[in-house]
């Protein structure tokens, strides 16, 4: 039964000045004439700038219609006559929406109106008297949980009730003082402040108000109640607070999210609009803006615009910031598609405005890889900003706000971890709250502060600039400065010998879910990062000029590593997206690809691991196709025929779920998990508990459903039942396969089991019709192996994970991301694990839990839902994972051989890995980079003298011999 | 009636967050599951009209919708 609890209560003083606060803010428009001519066709946009309609023609709309349709976007258009009694005076022009509206008055872009503002200024922009052609676009804006603005929320929805527009004329008198009011009422309202303060002012705002006569209609008293405010409550400096805050103007726009990306085009028309015409009003606004992607499709959508921003870019108003072609997930890519967002980001802001950024600017994404600062150095960027790990960590309080972040190879940037959120709205709680979190406050400068609505973009309103001008007035509030990004970091960090330094990763202790969901993104994004990397290759080595066209295929594949795309935390169109976006891109990868007559090896060391060769005549399978398991004994980067070897003597004896093979006798459990892996060459055991052991856990993080895995997952595990027991399935001369079915009440789970004859991997497919609900699939490994510490692969160079759970920075890292590899080793041995797309592992003591599936319902009710194919191969190994080249193996296992007639004159490199090889995008050279992954330090010789290039391919010096150092990336230019 | 819910009305409250499913279609009677951001929307009556006058207007069909909220187990905000 429902129960209201009744307080009767006289009212209090401070709620008799809200009250009266509100009837103030109902005067803030002089004059309002209602546009009633208004005509609208719904719409719903199915590309970039690409619309189906509802209907062939306008129809009207009046106050109290619906408008807006599900995904809807909406034209509204109206030819308006000022009436004469507004002409001459200030207009504004009117329209109360939960939309997101771009206006267009006589074919001039003019404004915007979205949840967080309801006006626009139009008098400087029309001539009044001419008549006036609106044309609005809407994009229907339903996120329900991004709705900032609770007075917005009566007109939210796919479907809204319009509530008229208007063109307005502003009583300024009222307007000054409602933001007077508004910012003193949100000190009074805080407990961040002093309550002998908070007291003061509730008293003088009293005061103030009681000057308004709201019974006369001409609201006397306004110009009285805002002096007394002016000579009472700004004059008083009894009360002084403390700190120093940068505010830094910024909108943070998902490129795609719970909205497709053709809907950003239009977010960041929007957003750049509205912020333009504030720097039209006030010339000391200052606004960044990231994401070279949205000025390109600001180029070539809305020219004009574009035309007007590099303006304010030129006059210092309106900041690029953020190298990054967009803000890509920083967890799942590889380094060099790390490299590229750089690349690309930064061709494209020197292309536009002539020069280059010397930050990243990636507010909202999910922990940092640390490979990053490598990258960032090389790519002319001195400084880095994320905010998660400060505000979002649900274990630790991350240590530093203003620091030095040291990277894997010793690279270092500086890093700024502002201690709030990147959306606030610039009130002076907030900004109190962000300096009382400032850790760095002895050597840090001053803290960062961001304000302006996002997510979808939206930015700065007048209000914000309003309440950020009146700072200085109040003694109370820290110091506050308006800045830019570049400029607040070059102040407070450049030079600063007083920063702290991290050493390590910047993990996020939460999202740890998105190392998993959507399994086809990830697995399609490291089959084409390896495909850009043979596709460059060749173009080079066939001597085919195709940059333009891979750049273009790139910035697609980039566009999806976005950090609400690549991780999964997306609405199922989103997802169709970026599939039909990989597809194109795979499909026309192949065709540059092409095809040959012998195999290439396109790793710069001799291929020799045991290889899967499709051929259909052959006689093993994977993946349902057919083919042999051949050793290629191919050099470095040389081309070869293959022939399958013959073998025909016995390798194997399978009985009774026992197997022995040349390297191992197995004893399976019926489920196919391993009993026990006894190693004959080495005579270890290598199990140590369950191996190999599938696990579906209930995954119910509760709230951020795609995002996030609970610490304590594992409390609830279903059963997982043999559907047929483990059987020998094929087997030739090289390979057997075993195979098992195992079911849950609503999946099947085809596990494949494969040993080999010349190699001592085990690889294990599956092959799952996934039909769960809130469920986590693990495969677990516990080990015979003794080591507090795990090895774990970056793409470029390996991290070592603590295994134990001593203190809470271990504990909060019960998932953490990996790429090709992880391995836990003791002196003498280890086993290592491969897979070809998992990014998650759990490390505890001597086990990994690799996390196979999830199946998460918001925001994609249908999320990892269908059937799925992968692999991973378990390689119990001599001495540690360096020794025992797992790199190499790891590398050749995420390389398909493919055949190709090229010759490669150039060195092999070794022992550095070739990472990419292509064009320069100047066309000039050819540009090698290097990585060095084992941790070893060494020279290379080279016969010619070759350039020394940055990762944006400046040349910066010129050598025969490279010296490398442990996890440096080099990149040469010939 | 179900090939247009599947085809053509389901594929535009997807591009919201939300989810529909069709269920049955009886006596004018039209049963469909409200899943994703639809499952709690405050304003769903007003969707479930529009896709009433969407049916009148491309299927020439009065019906009346059943709506059966399926909320998943996660926190509402």
């Amino acid at each position: 039964m429902a129960h209201i609890k009744v307080v009767r209560r006289s009212m209090r003083p401070e709620e008799w000045t809200d009250l009266r606060f509100g009837w103030l803010k109902r005067h803030i428009y002089n004059e309002k004439w209602e546009i009633k001519n208004l005509q609208i066709r719904d719409a719903r946009q199915t590309d970039e700038m690409k619309f189906e309609y509802y209907s062939a023609d306008y129809r009207p709309l009046k106050q109290g219609d619906m408008y807006f349709t599900p995904d809807g976007t909406a034209f509204i258009k109206a030819d308006v006559d000022i009436p004469d009694n507004l002409k001459g005076k200030e207009l504004w022009f009117s329209l109360k929406t939960a939309a997101e509206i771009c206006v267009k008055v006589n074919g001039k872009y003019i404004g915007g109106v979205d949840p967080n503002r309801e006006r626009m200024l139009l008098s400087p922009y029309v001539n009044t008297n001419e008549t006036l052609h609106f044309d609005m676009m809407g994009y229907n804006r339903s996120k329900p949980d991004d709705e900032r603005n609770p007075e917005s929320l009566s007109v939210r929805g796919c479907r809204q009730i319009f509530e008229g527009a208007y063109i307005c004329t502003v009583n300024h008198a009222v307007q000054r003082l409602v933001y007077d009011f508004e910012l003193l009422l949100d000190i009074a309202k805080s407990e961040l402040f002093n309550e002998d303060y908070r007291a003061f002012l509730n008293k003088e705002l009293n005061n103030a108000m009681n000057f308004i006569n709201f019974e006369s209609d001409e609201l006397a008293g306004v110009d009285e109640a805002k002096k007394y405010i002016e000579d009472v409550i700004f004059a008083n400096d009894t009360y002084k607070g403390c700190g120093d805050v940068a505010l830094v103007a910024h909108s943070h726009l998902d490129i795609a999210y719970y909205w497709r990306r053709i809907h950003s085009v239009q977010k960041n028309l929007r957003t750049v609009l509205i912020q333009l015409r504030l720097m039209d009003r006030y010339p000391d606004f200052k606004y960044t803006h990231t994401q070279p992607y949205t000025y390109e499709t600001l180029e070539k959508y809305y020219p004009d615009v574009f035309e007007e921003l590099k303006v304010k870019v030129a006059n210092g108003q309106f900041e690029p910031v953020g190298a990054m072609y967009v803000e890509p997930d920083c967890n799942v890519p590889n380094a060099e598609s790390l490299i590229r967002q750089c690349l690309y980001g930064q061709k494209t802001y020197e292309r536009m405005f002539g020069k280059r950024v010397n930050n990243a600017w990636l507010p909202d994404v999910f922990g940092n890889s640390w490979v990053l600062p490598q990258i960032l150095k090389k790519s002319g960027v001195e400084y880095f900003v994320s905010n998660k790990m400060s505000t979002w960590n649900d274990t630790n309080r991350f240590p530093h706000n203003n620091f030095i972040w040291r990277g894997i190879d010793g690279s270092e940037v500086y890093a700024c971890v502002p201690p709030t959120h990147f959306i606030t709205w610039n009130m002076p709680s907030q900004i109190q709250e962000n300096w009382e979190a400032y850790i760095d406050k002895d050597s840090g400068g001053q803290t960062l502060n961001m304000f302006g609505y996002g997510d979808g973009g939206s930015g700065c309103t007048e209000e914000m600039i309003e309440m950020m001008n009146r700072f200085d007035k109040l003694a109370v509030m820290p110091k506050c400065t308006h800045t830019g990004g570049a400029e607040f970091l070059e102040k407070n960090l450049k030079n600063n010998k007083n920063l702290e330094v991290w050493d390590g990763e910047l993990y996020l202790e939460m999202h740890r879910g998105t190392f998993t969901t959507k399994s086809y993104i990830k697995r399609a994004n490291r089959r084409l990062e390896e495909k850009f990397r043979m596709a460059e290759m060749l173009c080079v080595l066939k001597n085919e000029n195709k940059t333009a066209e891979i750049t273009e295929l790139y910035k697609k594949f980039l566009i999806n590593q976005f950090h609400d795309i690549l991780p999964g935390s997306h609405i199922h169109p989103v997802y169709e997206d970026a599939m039909r976006d990989y597809s194109e891109i795979e499909q026309a990868l192949d065709k540059i690809i092409g095809t040959g007559t012998k195999y290439f090896n396109s790793l710069n060391f001799k291929r020799n691991a045991l290889t899967f060769v499709e051929n259909k005549n052959g006689t093993a399978t994977r993946y349902g196709k057919k083919g042999n398991w051949i050793v290629p004994d191919i050099p470095a980067l040389s081309g070869k025929n293959l022939r399958k070897t013959a073998y025909n003597g016995n390798w194997f004896d399978f009985d009774d779920n026992n197997l022995e093979t040349e390297y191992y006798k197995v004893k399976f459990n019926p489920d196919g998990s391993m009993a026990s892996l006894y190693d004959k060459e080495l005579s270890r055991e290598w199990t140590n508990g369950e191996f190999n052991k599938l696990k579906i856990f209930v995954d119910c993080p509760g709230n951020y459903d795609a995002w996030d895995i609970l610490p304590n997952y594992r409390e609830k595990e279903i059963k997982v039942k043999i559907a047929s027991p483990l059987t020998l399935v094929e087997s030739d001369s090289e390979s057997l396969t075993l195979g098992v079915t195992l079911v849950t009440e609503k999946s099947t789970w085809e596990m494949l089991i494969r040993f080999f004859r010349r190699s001592r991997g085990i690889e294990v497919e599956s092959n799952v019709d996934w039909n769960e609900k809130h469920k986590l699939a693990k495969v677990e490994f516990n080990c015979n192996v003794l080591t507090r510490k795990a090895l774990c692969d970056t793409s470029a160079g390996f991290i070592e994970r603590e295994t134990h759970r001593n203190t809470t920075w271990q504990q909060a890292r019960f998932e953490t991301c990996h790429h090709k590899w992880c391995d836990l080793s003791e002196s003498g041995g280890g086993v290592a694990l491969i897979n070809d797309g998992k990014y998650g592992v759990g490390l505890l003591d001597n086990s990994m839990s690799l996390s196979l599936l999830r199946a998460t319902e918001r925001p994609d009710v249908t999320s990892d839902i269908g059937k799925h194919s992968f692999l991973y191969m378990i390689v119990p190994h001599k001495n540690d994972a360096v020794s025992a080249d797992i790199n190499r193996l790891a590398l050749q296992y995420n390389t398909p051989l493919i055949k190709a007639d090229c010759e490669w004159s150039l060195p092999t490199f070794e022992p550095l890995y070739l990472q990419a090889i292509k064009k320069s995008e100047d066309g000039k050279m050819t540009v090698i980079r290097l990585c060095e992954q084992d941790g070893t330090r060494g020279t290379i010789k080279l016969p010619s003298k070759v350039k020394l290039l940055n990762m944006l391919e400046d040349i910066e010096g010129e050598t025969d011999i490279i010296e490398f150092k442990p996890f440096e990336i080099i990149t040469i230019g010939i | 009636m179900e090939k247009y819910i599947n085809e053509i009305i389901s594929p535009k409250l997807q591009g919201d967050g939300g989810w529909i499913e069709y269920v049955s279609f009886e006596n004018g009677e039209l049963t469909l599951i409200f899943r994703g951001e639809c499952s709690k929307c405050l304003i769903l009556h007003r969707c479930i009209d529009w896709i009433e006058s969407e049916i009148k207007k491309n299927l020439k069909k009065e019906v009346k919708i059943k709506a059966i909220r399926k909320k998943p187990y996660f926190q509402d905000v």
